[in-house]
């Protein structure tokens, strides 16, 4: 078994904002953690121009005809540094970039692949939910950005999964996998078959805390189909772990459950939504970084959903 | 009917539509300015706010409004956790007495699209005037709250709300079938009520509210969202509003009525699709309610 061999890539920032050397593209590293699967560990830090949006845990598989990207990163400027990255690390040219999701995040260094006029894939519900958030996500990231938001932009997929679909990278298989409702209405996780790598999105969140944008009831159903499965190696949407498959999962799914079952109380105890956001859940405040950027969103949601149970 | 002058109004292609039309083009023309500004991130003065001048000469023209601080508050988290879901209440800070009385309370979100998020009535029988419900918020907007006393006069209390891109995130995530739009449930606070005694309940509304604002809806298409409230009690009315897309997708409102020994509560709702759902409940003093 090939030992993980780091491939660290400095690319010359000046490039692309120029009296900008933003420090989130001035040293974008990728890692082979398996054999062809390159993976780029985002910050795990608010979104700053800065870092760029460098949040989100990004790659590309390399097969012998063709390269696909997993996800694109926070804006043009991270997308343009995983294409370099690529690009240094083989000739063959990029034929899809695939979001797991929709959030901004993972999508929003799509714009850097359309030279190598790449096919972009998601899941069938990512065009809809795409395109009722555009508008709103690129405000948010000239807001928090600025002018290195620039050329950052939301682009919509043209080949869509529904339940599953496998890519031939030549040599390589690759299978995406739509699922129901669960931290969105749209994630899609891809297992390179040969070294049997399982990349996650954010249906898996490690020290970042979860976030839930879709169902909670469906994130843990999900989480507990994910489990069963056989696997090799994989990689989370946020942060990274030496935890073993699939007890790597177990923090966010008890976090999830936990929301539920105070959520629930809440409600038989007749807590309004903003009593229950306030005490639901707060023993897992020291487990995950961020917690008070994301969590009361979660109990928000929560609570919207189960309220009708 | 209650709302009489509203609801002649109303009857006449609707205030909210009025409103909306009015609103959405003067805003068209302050949006482009407000993306290229839109970088504040401290709390900015709400009596320089360029959103207000428009929105306050289309809804009240030439009026007074006087300060509210002694008539009514508006509470909410200043950095809203979601966008789509930002709990709101407005309160009453005098007594609804025959004499003197809080008959309206406009709900404003300055920056949305609609910034006419809901016309609240009330009458001496509503027990409080106070009205909890949950908004979308489009950007970092201030939220009015303008009470209209019994004697006509206008009292405004204003609250900075840092949350955005709720508007066009209906939370529709989970697809809601047909025959599931329109369902009610009445959520008490307590577990019983007492007669001649406030009480607070929360009416919950299964349904899309789809905001008008998303990209994809065909254009053949009008949204469907709730545009109109009515709650009575033994026949009389509590609180009714018109609203909009603003209120989040499957609306709440949680206000006060004055029980009597027996009674039926009532609510009746309508949507943009001329769809009208009803529900009720039978609330005898000292007999246990849903709500937990």
């Amino acid at each position: 078994m090939d030992r993980c061999r780091i491939a660290a890539l400095f690319l010359a920032w000046m490039a692309v904002a120029p009296g900008h050397a933003a420090d989130a593209v001035e040293a974008f590293t990728v890692m082979e953690i398996a054999p062809g699967n390159f993976v780029h560990y985002g910050r795990i830090e608010e979104r700053s121009p800065d870092n760029l949006g460098d949040q989100a845990n990004i790659g590309f598989i390399v097969g012998e005809r063709c390269v696909a990207v997993i996800d694109a990163g926070g804006s043009l400027a991270v997308g343009q540094a995983l294409r370099a990255a690529i690009r240094r690390t083989t000739d063959k040219p990029v034929c899809w970039v695939i979001l797991t999701h929709m959030h901004p995040d993972h999508c929003f260094g799509a714009a850097a692949f359309r030279e190598d006029q790449a096919v972009v894939v998601g899941h069938e519900n990512l065009p809809r939910s795409m395109g009722q958030r555009a508008r709103p996500y690129l405000n948010a990231l000239k807001r928090d950005l600025g002018e290195r938001a620039a050329g950052s932009e939301v682009i919509p997929p043209t080949l869509l999964v529904r339940d599953e679909m496998v890519l031939d990278l030549g040599g390589r298989s690759i299978r995406l996998k739509a699922w129901p409702v669960a931290h969105t209405d749209n994630d899609v996780t891809v297992v390179d078959e040969g070294t049997g790598t399982l990349w996650l999105g954010d249906l898996l969140f490690v020290s970042h805390t979860p976030v839930v944008d879709g169902k909670i009831t469906g994130f843990i159903e999900v989480l507990d189909q994910l489990s069963t499965l056989r696997v090799a190696r994989f990689v989370p949407g946020h942060g990274r772990t030496d935890a073993p498959w699939p007890q790597a999962l177990q923090p966010e799914r008890d976090y999830l459950a936990l929301i539920v079952r105070e959520t629930r109380a809440a409600i038989k105890r007749r807590k309004t939504i903003e009593e229950a956001v306030d005490e639901v859940g707060l023993s897992e405040r020291d487990k995950w970084v961020n917690f008070d950027d994301y969590h009361r969103r979660n109990v928000t949601t929560a609570y919207t959903e189960l309220e009708w149970e | 009917m209650s709302g009489g002058i509203l609801r002649s109004v109303a009857e006449d292609g609707g205030i909210m539509n009025m409103l909306w039309r009015g609103l959405t083009a003067a805003l068209v023309a302050v949006l482009p300015v407000a993306a290229a500004l839109g970088n504040e991130k401290a709390e900015p003065d709400p009596a320089k706010s360029q959103y207000w001048p428009p929105i306050r000469q289309m809804m009240f023209g030439e009026r007074e409004i006087l300060d509210g601080k002694d008539v009514v508050r508006v509470y909410l988290s200043t950095r809203a956790d979601d966008a789509s879901t930002v709990p709101v209440a407005v309160k009453a800070q005098i007594d609804q007495t025959p004499g003197q009385y809080i008959k309206q309370v406009y709900l404003i979100v300055e920056r949305n699209p609609s910034p006419a998020a809901g016309i609240f009535q009330f009458t001496p029988d509503s027990g409080r005037a106070q009205v909890e419900t949950r908004l979308r918020f489009e950007d970092f907007s201030f939220v009015r709250a303008i009470a209209e006393t019994s004697d006509g006069k206008l009292y405004m209390a204003s609250r900075w709300v840092k949350a955005a891109g709720g508007c066009s995130a209906p939370g529709d995530k989970n697809r809601m079938p047909a025959n599931v739009v329109g369902t009610m449930k009445f959520r008490f606070a307590d577990e019983t009520v007492e007669a001649h005694k406030p009480a607070l309940v929360q009416l919950m509304i299964r349904h899309p509210n789809e905001s008008a604002l998303a990209s994809d809806f065909d254009g053949a298409r009008t949204p469907q969202f709730v545009r109109h409230v009515q709650v009575t009690y033994a026949g009389k009315p509590v609180m009714s509003a018109d609203v909009d897309f603003s209120i989040s997708d499957n609306p709440s409102f949680r206000f006060y009525f004055v029980p009597e020994k027996e009674g039926e509560l009532r609510a009746i709702v309508e949507d943009t699709h001329d769809k009208r759902y009803q529900y009720k409940e039978t609330i005898v003093e000292g007999v246990p309610l849903p709500g937990g």
